[in-house]
């Protein structure tokens, strides 16, 4: 009895389409995702003069990929597997990667809108303009950096199984990140806790931002901090792709 | 494989599944010949839905061999699930997808193009011409239902796999599933389902097995199992009207306690 299947690229491109309507409906959140970038643009413009338009862009792009993985793909994926949206597609003849490669493109998609909205906005608010090799290495870099947050959103989804607890728990890893990292990052909390935050993921994410904004300043430093980014995303994703189940039931 | 394995669209093989040391379902074989309605009855937390599982490919048995339309579920799991149709107990799907969406994407999966026409008149053979444009979540039991039924059998599937499939439907849209079924059969194609009404299983299936504690007590056609356990006395005490029923004889073979 011969039974064809049905080619990969078909049905990779049958879940984007659906992936990205589902994005394109849920726009509402998509749009807040993008307003707390916007707004660190706006209300850090003193900070340009003094730190750099580079440090304001890559702090406002960190927050925006860390909201990104932690809430909207993070949520996304604990919602879908409560109502059993997974075990219906599992049971059709698609490789399974196919499921999440598909979830995981259309958060790329959303890094790259995120990138190119905070160069929007720093250019309208802050007039803050770097060089064309600049803004290709920050596309390629934001990229890298969302990997570590989409993969630590894996990690959360892996571990917990019950959506409301994955919501909170996110919400939780968010506000610890936005607040240690920022505030962190800006000398708030002393100077041996800067030099911590340097090397979380969120200091690591935000330094190599910076420099692809600025490549003549990418230093050794910058190249230990992108190491350290892929070793974070490497461990995360490794250890969600090990727990993760695709039913709680 | 011989040849009455060969005209068997679905054969299980000493299947064992485990959930840690629990053991769900135990040293099961039977199999679904082209053209046949198969149900499989048991108490609450028999082991139906986890050999259907296993079937599917949702869980990977500790031991035995699934195979569908000739193909391993394990050494060919595309080939096996591209040959079935499953429906799953509690099916949902992304709620931002309006039924037209959903059944685009299915056909999609299966390598169906679905132009406008096509989909027009498979939501006319469902009765949802009108409801089109409405979400998944806005429709009615019996209406999801029959979404998740035109999905199943979307890409007209050797072997259709229904997990209780009336459970929670009005006796209106149990007659209107009953028919499908039979249209299903009618192209060749088999059915396994898994339920827990008597009445369906009689006025439905070919044969039927019965499970129980992750272990096929009986098997045979509805009526064959009545006669054969008529004249069991544990049969003929549970029984409740003097006529001998199917679920008789599964109340004595199963026993009388509630299960989980």
């Amino acid at each position: 009895m011969e039974i064809t299947i049905p080619k990969t690229s078909a049905v990779l491109k049958a879940l984007l389409k659906a992936d990205y309507i589902t994005l394109w409906r849920n726009r509402r959140a998509t749009i807040m995702v993008l307003i707390v970038p916007m707004i660190i643009v706006f209300s850090w413009k003193s900070l340009v003069a003094t730190a750099g338009g580079a440090f304001v862009l890559s702090n406002a792009i960190t927050l925006g990929l860390v909201a990104i993985g932690l809430m909207g793909y993070t949520n996304s994926i604990a919602r879908d597997r409560d109502k059993g949206v997974f075990q219906r597609l599992r049971v059709s003849p698609l490789p399974l990667w196919t499921i999440m490669a598909s979830r995981l493109i259309v958060q790329l998609s959303l890094i790259l809108l995120l990138t190119v909205v905070v160069f929007i906005s720093g250019y309208n608010f802050d007039h803050i303009t770097m060089s064309i090799g600049g803004y290709i290495i920050t596309f390629l870099i934001s990229i890298v950096g969302g990997a570590v947050y989409l993969s630590l959103g894996q990690v959360i989804v892996g571990r917990i199984q019950n959506p409301e607890t994955v919501t909170s728990t996110a919400r939780l890893v968010y506000f610890a990140f936005i607040m240690v990292g920022m505030f962190g990052e800006l000398g708030v909390l002393g100077d041996q806790f800067k030099t911590a935050v340097d090397w979380t993921p969120y200091g690591t994410v935000k330094d190599i931002l910076a420099a692809s904004l600025e490549p003549s300043k990418w230093s050794s430093h910058t190249t230990t901090a992108l190491l350290l980014t892929l070793g974070y995303t490497v461990v995360f994703a490794t250890l969600g792709i090990k727990w993760f189940k695709w039913s709680n039931k | 494989m011989d040849a009455i394995q060969q005209n068997n669209i679905l054969q299980v093989d000493n299947l064992n599944v485990f959930y840690g040391n629990f053991q769900a379902v135990n040293n099961v074989s039977f199999y679904v010949k082209q053209g046949e309605i198969f149900g499989l009855l048991g108490p609450n937390g028999a082991g139906k839905t986890s050999t259907l599982s296993a079937i599917e490919g949702l869980i990977k048995q500790q031991s035995g061999t699934v195979t569908v339309a000739g193909y391993d579920t394990l050494k060919n799991p595309l080939h096996a699930r591209a040959a079935m149709g499953v429906q799953l107990q509690a099916t949902s799907f992304q709620p931002e997808l309006n039924v037209a969406e959903i059944l685009e994407l299915y056909a999609s999966i299966y390598g169906l193009k679905l132009t406008p026409e096509r989909l027009r008149a498979l939501l006319k053979e469902i009765n949802l011409a009108e409801a089109e444009n409405k979400k998944f979540g806005q429709l009615s039991g019996g209406q999801q239902q029959r979404v998740s039924l035109a999905i199943t059998t979307i890409h007209d599937p050797k072997l259709v796999l229904l997990d209780e499939p009336t459970s929670g439907l009005d006796p209106q849209s149990r007659r209107q599933l009953w028919s499908r079924i039979d249209t299903i059969r009618e192209k060749g194609n088999s059915i396994v389902l898994t339920t827990h009404s008597m009445e369906e299983a009689e006025a439905v299936c070919d044969r039927i097995s019965i499970i129980d504690h992750g272990r096929l007590i009986a098997t045979g056609t509805p009526q064959s199992l009545i006669d054969k356990h008529r004249d069991d006395p544990h049969v003929i005490a549970v029984s409740r009207r003097g006529k001998i029923t199917l679920e008789d004889v599964f109340i004595a073979l199963t026993g009388l306690e509630i299960r989980a």
